[in-house]
Formats: structure tokens, sequence, C-alpha cells
């Protein structure tokens, strides 16, 4: 009897034990799921919050803008900012076509050349190729300023300033080992009998790596060509040395919206939006090739 | 030799400006009437440095902006990866949202910053007085300090996007069956952090704090359209420094010494991190737990 109602209590016990237990874990996991839900809504507004801002800026009426609190109301959205950045005469435009050019062309050239380099280290027995592919890392270290000091009085002598091909020739500098890079990674992960067997049938090296490597290797071209025109677009610092009025590229219109203009702030984020449109497209619609770069860099080292 | 032209261009637009550069800082090399004369003057430039206000003020900011940028950039994104590392994170909407910041054009992050911070009608003091913080607009960029702080705010929220991804992709190679084995083992979170994400992390952290390192002593852009290196020299840092001397006061001989100096500082400092972070062997140093 007494051992009876013994194991009773002791089991009331227990279950009660479990009951408390069970809902603490479930406030736990309540807890910990608000948390994150809390962290990743800071973390969404701090990353849109300041894009979205420049982006309502642009569409707003000067009145709008110079109040404080800034005046949101309906009639206070205009296309008049984008109008005054695209009239004539203004150099957003031409710019962003310069830009358009010399990213373009920096782009094909670095892939041409890159992704010929890239399989030569990444294959064949060049002398010194782990050497080489680590200077081609290496180039990313140096500081553009130290190479464009003596370029700007080399391509001074030759009559290369405000040039595309000046410009094109220094972008390299920096694009094209982003594309060796990538593009080594690639190669080196394909497996060898593909390249053997083009060789037992009579393909020479070139033919191996034109007719069979870089058609299985269009979607890392893709990739390296997206991030090379990803970083000739933005290019400011050599840009701003290197072009005079006939090449100006969209960085430099867009800081010169921001500096002689500065009372017209509509139009200066105007021209920024408009400048930053292609190259945001670009990324979003490319998203999965640029992540996939990411993850891969990351495995790599 | 398929690795012929691009070995040449790069030597071309490479190699040889290193070469060029390093001659030019023992050269008096100055713009004047549209012809730059040059004369060996050896150490001279490089004797010039100590003495230079402007290059202590620049060191200074340099070394304060750097310190500050990697601390900030690689903590802010390592919280980011591990909230997008969440089951609740995991959704493609994050990473591509993640891609904006980082794919716009330096410039045109200068210039919305410009605005937020605007001394009258920026946003931020639209903020800071309706909530009462301060009673009047606040001019950010007006005093050395501020303007200081406030480009290393536009610059962090520019460079988190890149880490937090590498960070990201990092954490998802580390295999689940690690932190299962830690949770048997009695592992809470915050071990599990220590001693299952950290060690997993090595690579891609390392990798982070010198590609960062790097980053911080090349911003430039922001400089230009936000203050000018002003007020007072406050923003000033060595790499504009470098410019301003160069294609300001067309003294190319003074320039190429300060941009060398950048360089040794980075190559130093690259060489500090690989040999305390050891990148590169990943995993091999999971500790036993307990």
């Amino acid at each position: 009897m007494a051992n009876a109602s013994n194991t009773v209590s002791g089991s009331l016990a227990h279950s009660a034990l479990t009951t408390r237990s069970g809902t603490r874990r479930r406030l736990d996991s309540f807890l910990s799921d608000l948390g994150v839900r809390i962290g990743l809504a800071i973390f969404v507004v701090w990353t849109l919050a300041p894009v979205a801002w420049m982006v309502i800026s642009s569409l707003l009426t000067p009145v709008s803008l110079t109040s404080l609190p800034p005046d949101l109301s309906p009639g206070q959205f205009t296309w008049m900012n984008y109008q005054g950045v695209l009239a004539t005469g203004q150099s957003l435009l031409p710019a962003m076509r310069n830009s358009l050019i010399v990213s373009a062309l920096t782009t094909s050239i670095a892939l041409a050349l890159g992704s010929a380099a890239a399989y030569a280290i990444a294959r064949l027995e060049t002398p010194g190729g782990n050497r080489l592919a680590v200077m081609v890392l290496a180039t990313q270290m140096f500081p553009g300023i130290v190479i464009i000091i003596p370029l700007f009085i080399v391509l001074s002598r030759l009559g290369l300033i405000d040039t595309y091909a000046g410009l094109v020739l220094v972008y390299l500098s920096f694009v094209l080992p982003i594309v060796i890079w990538i593009m080594k990674g690639f190669f080196e992960a394909i497996p060898p009998d593909l390249e053997r067997a083009a060789a037992i049938d009579g393909a020479t090296t070139w033919q191996t790596f034109t007719r069979i490597v870089l058609p299985i290797s269009l979607p890392p071209l893709f990739a390296a060509g997206i991030f090379a025109f990803i970083e000739s677009w933005n290019e400011f610092m050599f840009a701003i040395v290197l072009t005079r009025l006939q090449t100006k590229t969209a960085p430099i219109a867009i800081s010169e919206f921001a500096g002689q203009y500065q009372t017209a702030v509509g139009q200066m984020v105007a021209a920024a939006t408009l400048a930053s449109v292609p190259i945001i497209a670009l990324a979003l619609v490319f998203r999965s090739y640029i992540l996939k770069g990411f993850a891969e860099g990351a495995i790599k080292g | 030799m398929l690795v012929a032209p691009a070995l040449l261009m790069l030597v071309a637009v490479i190699g040889y400006p290193i070469v060029r550069s390093v001659l030019l800082s023992f050269q008096d090399a100055r713009l004047t009437a549209g012809a730059i004369g040059t004369a060996w003057i050896g150490l001279e430039n490089y004797q010039k440095l100590p003495g230079d206000e402007a290059f202590s003020i620049a060191l200074r900011n340099s070394a304060f902006f750097t310190v500050c940028e990697v601390i900030l950039v690689v903590g802010i994104a390592m919280i980011t990866a591990m909230f997008l590392n969440t089951p609740q994170g995991r959704k493609p909407f994050f990473t591509t949202i993640l891609l904006i910041p980082w794919v716009i054009a330096p410039v045109a992050n200068a210039v919305l910053w410009k605005w937020i911070l605007h001394a009258n009608y920026g946003v931020l003091n639209a903020i800071v007085v309706e909530l009462g913080i301060s009673q009047r607009p606040i001019n950010w960029l007006g005093t050395p300090e501020s303007a200081l702080r406030m480009l290393l705010l536009a610059d962090v929220w520019k460079s988190i996007p890149f880490i937090a991804l590498m960070l990201l992709a990092g954490m998802q190679n580390i295999p689940n069956y690690l932190y299962k084995a830690a949770r048997l083992d009695g592992a809470n979170a915050w071990q599990q952090f220590r001693f299952v994400t950290l060690p997993g992390l090595r690579t891609p952290l390392a990798l982070a704090v010198i590609l960062q390192t790097i980053w911080s002593f090349k911003v430039f852009d922001l400089i230009f359209v936000l203050t000018k290196a002003g007020p007072a020299d406050g923003t000033l840092l060595l790499n504009f420094l470098a410019y301003r001397v160069s294609f300001n006061f067309l003294d190319f001989g003074y320039g190429a010494a300060i941009a060398n100096v950048i360089f040794l500082i980075m190559f130093v400092l690259a060489l500090v991190f690989i040999k305390v972070l050891k990148p590169g062997r990943p995993r091999s140093r999971v500790q036993p737990i307990g």
C-alpha cells in the first residue's frame, strides 16, 4: 500500500517534470526562432534601407528633399530628376556608353588571354606554373596607386591618355588575374580522360583546348566574365587619372554630379541610381553564378 | 605557349610599373612646363616622409581606419553568416539581397551616404532629431573625428556582403555530423561555435582578414566624393595622400615613395597574417571536446 502510493506519486512527479521541461523546451525554441527572425529582419533593413532610400530620393521633388523629415506624400513623386540627368548636354549617358565599351572590351580580352593562360597553368607542364599562379594572386595585393603613377607617365608619353586603349590596358591589370584564378580552379577539376582521348585521336594542344575544353567551360567563363565586367564598370581611381572628356566613365560622371551640382541632390542620387541599375540587374539575373563563385572560392581558399 | 600573351600583358601593366615605381621613388620627378624632369636624388623622397605632417596624419588615420574596418566587417559578417546559416535564414532571398551593396559602384555608395549624412536634410539627421537624440541636425562630416567614423560606416556597410558570403560558404562546408557529435558530447551553443565552427572556418576567416586589410588600404572613391580628405586632413588615408601628391601636386617621385610604403605595409601585414592564421589547413584541427 505504502509502496503503491509511493509509485503513484513518483510517477506523478515524473510526469510533472517532463511536461515542465517540455514547455520549457518549446518556449526555448520559440524564443530562439523569434531571435533568429528579429536578427534576419534587422539584417534585411540594414542591407536594403540605404539603397532603397537612394532610389526613393531620386523620385522626389526638391521641395520634398529639403524638408525635415522628408515629405513622402504621393504628390511629391516625380521623374524630373531623371529627366534632368538625361537631358542633352549632361555627361551621364555618354559616360555610361564609355563604361559599356571599356568594360566589354576589357572583359573579352581578359577572357581570351586569361582562359588560355589558366589552362596552361592548370594542365600543361608550364615551368614554374605553381609559382606563376601564386604571383597572379599576389597581384591583387598591389595597391593600384603603385602602378598608376608610372603607367600615367608612360601612357601620356604614348599619347594614350583619354583613349579606350589606355584604359582597357590598365584595367587588364586587375581583371586578368581574376579571370586566370577562376578559370584555373575550374580547369583543374576537369577529369583529364577527355583530353587524353583527344590526344590519342591526334589533336594538338590548341585543338584540344579550343574544341574540347572551352565548349564545356562556358559556365565558369560566364561567371569570370561577370566578375570582370562588374569590376571594370565600377572602377574609379584609374579612370579619374587616365580619362578627360572623351572617355569619361560612369563613376566619374556620378562623382561630378556629387561635386559641382551640390544643390541638386535629386539629380545626384538619380545619376547614381541610373548608373547602378545595369550592374545590379546583371548581378541579380546571374546571381547563381556569382554565389557559386563565392562558394567555390571559399572551398579552395 | 598559351600562357605567353597573358603573361606579357601582366608584365607590361604590373611588372614594369612596379619596377618603374621603385626607380621613380629615388628620383626627383615633377611635372613642370608639360615635361617630367627626372634627376636621381637617392633616398631623399623617403627621408622627407618622417618630417611630413600630412604623412604622419595619413599613417595614423589609415591605422585607425584599417583596424576598425577589419574588426567591424569580419565581426558583423560573421554574425550575418550565422543568421543566414539557420533553417529560417537559408532562403535564397537573403543571399540575393546581399549582392546589392556588394555590386554597386563605390562611387554610387559614396553618393548614397553623402545624401544620408547630409548636414541639413539627411535622413540620418531626420531620425536623430525625430528620436530626440539631438535637438539640431548634426554635421556628420564637419569634424575630423566624426567624418572619419562616417567614412568607416559607409565602407563597412559596403564591405560586409562579400566577407559574409565567403564565411557563409565556409560554414556550409562544415559537415553536419561534427555538430551532432558535439551535441552528443553535451556541447552548448557557444562550445559548438568555439570548437566546431571556428576551427572549420580557419581558412575563410584568415582569407577574410587578409583581403579586408588589403581593401581597407585601397579605399579611395569614398574619400574623393565624401570629404576630399577633409576637414583638416581628418579623413586623409595613405592611398589618397599618394594620389594627391602625384596628381594634384604633380610630384611623382614623392608620390611613388608613399605608394611604395603602402605596398610595403600591406606586404608585411599579409605575411604576418599568413604566419599567424595559417590558412589552408582545413579542419585538421577539430579538437576533441571535454
